[in-house]
Formats: structure tokens, sequence, C-alpha cells
């Protein structure tokens, strides 16, 4: 989902390269227009980078956007224009949103989803989007029931323009794309895994300056919240293992805590942040990859698909010269934060086009292209996927004594291991495919709407700003007041001379007298 | 045939229709905001709560303090500097003007990472934020400070400094009271070109500080995400900065024109 925002500023300059390149992707008379709205770096965008399901590295390898229209014109037998635009984080999205950029299709993640159904701004899917009898719904016939299950649970009420309050479950308005948890990666070579507390690493004065967190409110206040409620986690892990709670139960009860927003909550995890402030490295958006790489820090807060990236930099650095470097990714015992990008129609949208696009996207070939290309993992749960994730992380030929199995049939399906190394079980394969254990930890952070918004925003500016006492406030604005005086007071008596030095001996100051008017 | 008249006032007007769409109205929408509600009704709540706020304020401070030692520390490093080359009989002094000049002309995100690296392999980084934060601005502004040094003082005609040392000025006299007063306003609109863009260059407190350091220029940015009347006032609060710092460096001055000129 997230921002690479050096990568972002250093590119800033050629940003018009590449949208102009996307919008000559396709071209025709009475076409289709598609606008579609998405993270940067988040589709298959072709050339060097992206990957051909036959193993073919291709420089000239055609973008996902392309394909899709030609593949569009072929089925529908109508061309069709991608306007393809990207964006840098979700407030941007909803900034832009709420501006009256129009859009056929965004990509906002799970909370913004949830903020724009409840602000009526999405228009929901149509019926024959469902139907799975019909083969071109790639979506509704290969995404992992597991996504399914949970954009089916949860809801979230509408409040329409006439003031009719109604409930619908995210599925109604929303498709995924890509998902994941959030975790450590660490540095095994300085860190053991036993090491790690769980979130209270950020504050374990052992790793004081040595670990990183995001630089945004959602990911810190949940920090906060977990360190917050440790205790408390832990003992429904514990009723939850000893067959009190059921899985649900356990999920929904973690769930509620890991979404308090009362005053109370908010003050004590700002107690904790601060604290933590002082224990860590920094906060961080793109350069914590680089720094786990130099060693600078050894426990870096990362989204799975991050981690996933930044572990394969890692393990295979871009010249020779350098060496290679094996972190590992790490889910915190108490509980992790389940996360998704979405695809959404904004009021207005195109759906019939949207919707094809979506149904593009969710074919398993196109879902493994976007996959190899961004690093991050795809709801899709095809063949295809598992095929590609077994030639990715699966042993090789004659390694089946070391092969351990691991179970991902929570996500594709039952009875599905893969056979796969056994470092594998703490790196790329875990971190995009968590066990099913870890999944009954993750829960999914809502939207904070009004009040509840404001608070945690006024926690993260007490949070980021800096706290000086009001005694040295005092002393600095005195200072600066009486610089400006003096400022002022050598200017208005422009004729007092600022290097007033006294005349040597034998020498005095000649008043300067005025000219006297003279007449001609 | 005739030939159109065009008067001077006409020339004007491109630039004219420039300023109001892109500087005046978005100057008024600034205004509107920050002293409008969620609603857009007109409240001064977001003023009050800026001035209300110790976090806010300290942060302001805070800004006010690392823009104020890097004018310092810039001004310190620039002046020798900008007088050494404006001084010397160097035949290819320019040669050594373009030197310092030349950072200007790399992209900047590239030379604070470069910075960054830097920093780390010194050992600094994450160590010491606020002096990172501080030597890196130093590093970015200042080609701006020796610039309108340098021009100011080549200016200044070599006989006055001999009428000085014929009055029976020793040279340290001789700087004082020829030289530092007709660079003056080159100090001053060096001072102006530091001073102010420091306090909102948060590229270099987020890379060098780890964001950890917070200054004025991150807090707008931050609340322009969340809510946009809030970082609208603070806005409107560092422009109120702006201008006074200006006025009393003297940029508004109509008849100083000997001020240093700019890249």
């Amino acid at each position: 989902m997230k921002i690479r925002r050096t990568a972002a500023l250093l590119l800033s300059a050629c940003l018009l390269l590449p949208s102009a390149a996307a919008l000559s992707g396709c071209s025709g008379s009475d076409e289709i227009i598609l606008r579609i709205y998405n993270w940067e770096e988040y589709i298959d965008e072709g050339g060097e980078g992206s990957y051909l399901y036959d193993y073919e590295i291709d420089e000239n390898a055609p973008s996902v956007l392309d394909d899709f229209c030609a593949w569009y014109e072929e089925e529908y037998g109508t061309p069709i224009r991608v306007e393809y635009s990207t964006f840098g984080t979700n407030e941007d999205l909803y900034n832009q949103l709420k501006l009256g950029d129009t859009y056929d299709l965004v990509c906002p993640s799970d909370y913004m989803i949830m903020k724009l159904m409840a602000e009526d701004m999405l228009e929901p899917f149509t019926e024959d989007f469902f139907d799975e009898s019909d083969e071109n719904n790639y979506y509704i016939n290969n995404v992992s029931s597991y996504i399914e299950g949970i954009f089916e649970n949860n809801s979230v009420t509408i409040t329409s323009e006439d003031g009719s309050r109604s409930e619908h479950s995210w599925s109604e308005y929303a498709a995924g794309y890509m998902w994941g948890t959030t975790g450590f990666i660490y540095n095994p070579e300085y860190v053991d895994e036993a090491e790690l507390d769980g979130w209270d690493t950020m504050l374990d004065t052992a790793f004081a300056n040595k670990v990183t967190t995001k630089d945004n409110v959602r990911d810190t206040y949940f920090v906060g919240l977990a360190i917050l409620y440790r205790d408390e986690l832990l003992a429904l892990q514990e009723r939850n293992a000893a067959g009190e709670l059921d899985d649900d139960a356990y999920n929904a009860a973690i769930t509620e805590l890991l979404n308090r927003t009362d005053e109370e909550t908010v003050a004590r995890v700002q107690e904790i942040l601060l604290e933590m402030k002082s224990n860590i490295y920094g906060f961080e958006t793109d350069t914590g990859k680089n720094d786990m790489v130099t060693g600078k820090i050894w426990i870096n807060f990362a989204w799975s698909g991050d981690a996933v990236y930044a572990m394969d930099l890692a393990e295979y650095p871009e010249s020779e010269e350098e060496e290679p470097a094996y972190f590992n990714y790490y889910v915190p015992e108490e509980c992790a934060n389940l996360w998704f990008d979405g695809w959404a129609m904004p009021k207005g949208a195109n759906r019939q086009a949207a919707q094809a696009f979506i149904n593009y996207l969710s074919m398993p070939q196109t879902a493994v292209r976007n996959m190899y290309y961004i690093g991050y993992t795809s709801v899709i749960a095809g063949d295809e996927v598992l095929a590609y994730v077994e030639d990715t992380y699966g042993v090789e030929e004659g390694d089946e004594e070391d092969a351990v199995e691991y179970d991902v049939s929570y996500f594709f399906g039952e009875g599905t291991t893969i056979l796969t190394y056994e470092d594998q079980l703490s790196r790329q394969l875990y971190a995009q495919y968590p066990t099913e254990e870890v999944m009954h930890r993750c829960a999914v952070m809502d939207y904070f709407a009004d009040e509840a918004g404001e608070r945690i925003n006024e926690l993260w500016t007490q949070i980021k700003g800096e706290t000086l006492d009001a005694w040295a406030i005092v002393v600095i604005c005195v200072a600066v007041l009486v610089i400006a005086l003096a400022v002022i007071y050598v200017k208005l008596g422009a004729k007092v001379d600022f290097f007033r030095l006294k005349p040597k001996k034998g020498y005095k100051k000649i008043k300067e007298e005025p000219v006297p008017f003279t007449v001609k | 045939m005739k030939i159109p008249r065009i008067s001077r006032k006409t020339l004007g007007i491109p630039y004219a229709v420039f300023l109001i769409c892109f500087v005046i109205i978005p100057m008024l929408i600034i205004v509107v905001y920050a002293f409008t509600d969620q609603n857009m009704r007109f409240s001064f709540e977001n003023f009050i709560e800026f001035f209300s706020d110790p976090t806010k304020l300290s942060t302001i401070v805070y800004s006010l303090v690392i823009a104020l030692l890097t004018t310092c520390f810039t001004l310190l490093i620039a002046y020798p500097v900008a007088y050494i080359l404006a001084r010397s009989k160097m035949k290819k002094k320019y040669v050594l003007l373009l030197l310092f000049v030349t950072p200007m002309w790399i992209n900047f995100v590239l030379r604070v990472n470069a910075i960054r690296e830097l920093l780390n392999w010194i050992g600094l980084l994450g160590e010491t934020n606020y002096f990172n934060t501080v030597l890196g601005m130093v590093y970015d502004f200042l080609p701006f400070m020796i610039l309108p040094l340098y021009t100011t003082m080549i200016k200044i005609d070599n006989s006055l400094l001999e009428a000085s040392a014929d009055l029976g000025g020793n040279p340290f006299v001789t700087f004082t009271r020829v030289t530092v007063p007709l660079s003056m306003p080159g100090v001053l609109s060096g001072i102006t070109m530091v001073f102010l863009p420091s306090m909102t260059n948060y590229v270099v407190s987020d890379m060098l500080g780890n964001s950890k350091i917070t200054i004025i220029g991150k807090f707008i940015e931050t609340y322009f995400g969340t809510d946009w009347h809030m970082g609208s006032m603070i806005a409107l609060i560092l422009l109120v900065i702006v201008f006074a710092t200006t006025a009393l460096s003297g940029g508004f001055r109509s008849e100083n024109n000997t001020r240093g000129a700019t890249i």
C-alpha cells in the first residue's frame, strides 16, 4: 500500500513521463475511458522488473494496463482507454475525491474504504459481478475464501444524503487487491527471535536506537494500543488456547481492544508512545530497508508486503559487490494488524468497465504478474498463484530431505501445503502467507470518525511535535523580541554609527552640520 | 501603417495575471480556511487552539531556533569565504565561486541523501538529531548566503578601502568601518534567503533527524492530510512571521537597490 516518499520526490520531475506513457497506452475513436487512481508502483508497469509467466524477463514487456486494453477490446468489442494516475497516501485520495476529482476505480486501504462507504461516496457492485457461473467473473471465482469471508462478515453503516442509515457488508462496495499483516523485519545477525518481546520490543532499552516505526498515525497508534493492552491480549489468547473462547469470539475481542479510542485510552497510549519516541531510532516511511542493510538498525516495523520487498532486495543485491543480507519477518505474539487494499468505485463510476478491470486483475496469471512486480500478496488464490508461490519458495529437486510442510489451507483451500525450506518459515513465505494461527490474532483497524479521529490526530501532533518547558518558550520569545527591537532601534536611528569607535588620541569627532540653504 | 502602442503597463499584464492566479487567490483561500471550521463557518477556534497548545507553540519556537542557528552558522561560514573570493586578486576566482555554487544545481533530495550517508558513516546519524538537522540546513543553504555576499562585496570600490588606509585606518578598522557596513545589504538579503526557508525545510529534518525532529513546515504538511483548517492557520501564522522578518530586515524599502543579486 504504502509510500515511498523519497522515490516519489526524486521522480517527481519525471512524474509526467510514466503517466504520459500510460495515457498513450491504448487509443481509438469512440472509446470508453476508464479513470483509475492507484498507489504509486502498485501495478505491473511493464518493462524491466516485469514478469512474464514463462520466466522471460523482457525490457519491452507490456504493462498490465496495456494488456487490459487489448483484452477488453477483444472481449467486449469496444475500445477502451485507461487514464491512470497515482497517489501517495489514503488522505490524498480522500482529499482529491472531496475536491471533486472523478474516477471510475480507486484503490484505498481498508479503513479508507470504510470511511468512503460510511460517507456514501461509493457505488455498489452490480449483482452480476458476484455471479459465479459466469467464467468471466474472475474475481468471485478466484478470490481466496478467507478474504471473501472477511469482506462478507464486516459491515459499515452507510448514512445516505437523505439521512437514512443502512448496514452493508464490505463486499457490496469493495473488492480486494493486496493484503497482509504488520510486524517486524529483524536482522538475525544481531537479534535473536527469542529476544523479541512482542510490540514491547519498541520500548526495550536493549534495542535503544536500533528499532524504527512508521511515520504515520494509524500504524503507530496500533503499536501503542498493543503495548497498552498486552496483558489483556495475552490473557484472551490463553483462553482461546484453552478452548474457553472460540476463534471468532477471540478475534472479535481483540479487535474491540485494538479499536478503542476513548479519551482515557488515548491519553495512556500517548504516554507509551512518548516513551517509545525516546527509545526508537526514528520514524520512517522508506529509509528503513536501507538502514537495515547498513546495520544501522536491527528491527524495523514493516507491512508484510514491504517486508518481502526488503528481504528480497537484501538477499539479492543489485550490484555484485554487495554482500547479500538475510532478514527475518516476525509477527508479534500478542496481535497484529490485518490490512488490505481494495478496489472501490466512487459515485458515478462506469461500473461495467471498472468491474471488468477488477476481473482482469483477478485472473490468476495477472495476479501473479502484479505480485512479482510489487512484492505484495494478492487476495487471489487460483492454481497459478499457488504454482507461482511453490516455484518461488518451494524446495528444488533433490532437496526434499530438508523440506518442511507449510500449511496454507486457510488461504488456498482445504489441504493445501507447500514443501519449503525451513528458513522460509520465518522469511518471505511466512510474510506473504502467515500461518492460520497468526491470522487468528490479526485485527482489522476501523476508521476513526469525527471526535475519535480528531483525538487520534491530536495525539499524533503531541507525539511528533516538540515539547519545551514553559520557561524555555518564554526565554526564547523574549530573546527573539529583544533581537527584533534591537534591529528596529538600529534601523530607526539610521544615523547611529553601528560600530561606534572612539576617535584616536589627538582626533575628535566633528558633528555633522546641515548644509545651509543658499540662494543662487 | 500604425504600430500598435504597447505601454509599459501592458507589459506587466502577464505577470499580474500570474500573480493573481497563483499567489493572491491561493493566499486568500488559505485565509478563508484558517478562519473557518469543518462546516465552513467563521471561527477563531483554530487560532485559539494553536496558541493554547504547548506542543504547537514549542514546535514553532523550535523551528525559530533551528532557523536562527542555521542563519548564524551560514553567515559565519559564508562571510569569510565571500570576502576572500571578492578581495582575492586571483584571475580564476570565478572557478572558485562556481565550486561553491555548483551544489545548487544538483537535486536537493540527492544532496540530503548524500549527507545522510556521510553522517551514517561517521556514526552521527540517529545520535545527534538536532545537530544533524542544523548541519544539513547549513550545507543546503550555504550557496544562498555566499552569492548575495559575494555580489555586494565585489561591488565595493577598492578606492574606498585605500582612502580608509590613507586616513590612518588599520586593516581591522577598515574592515569594520568600511567593508562591513557596505556589505550589509548582502548580509540582509542572505539572511532572508536562509532564515525563511529553513523554518519549513522539513525534508532535511525528516531525513537527517529520522523524523524525530518536527519543524513547523512538517506540521503544515501533516495537517493538510487531515485538517485543512488547522493547516491553513499554521501556514498563515508562518506567513505573518515571514512578513515580520522581511520587514525587519528592510526587504520592503524601495530605495534599497544596492542589495545583493541572487541567482
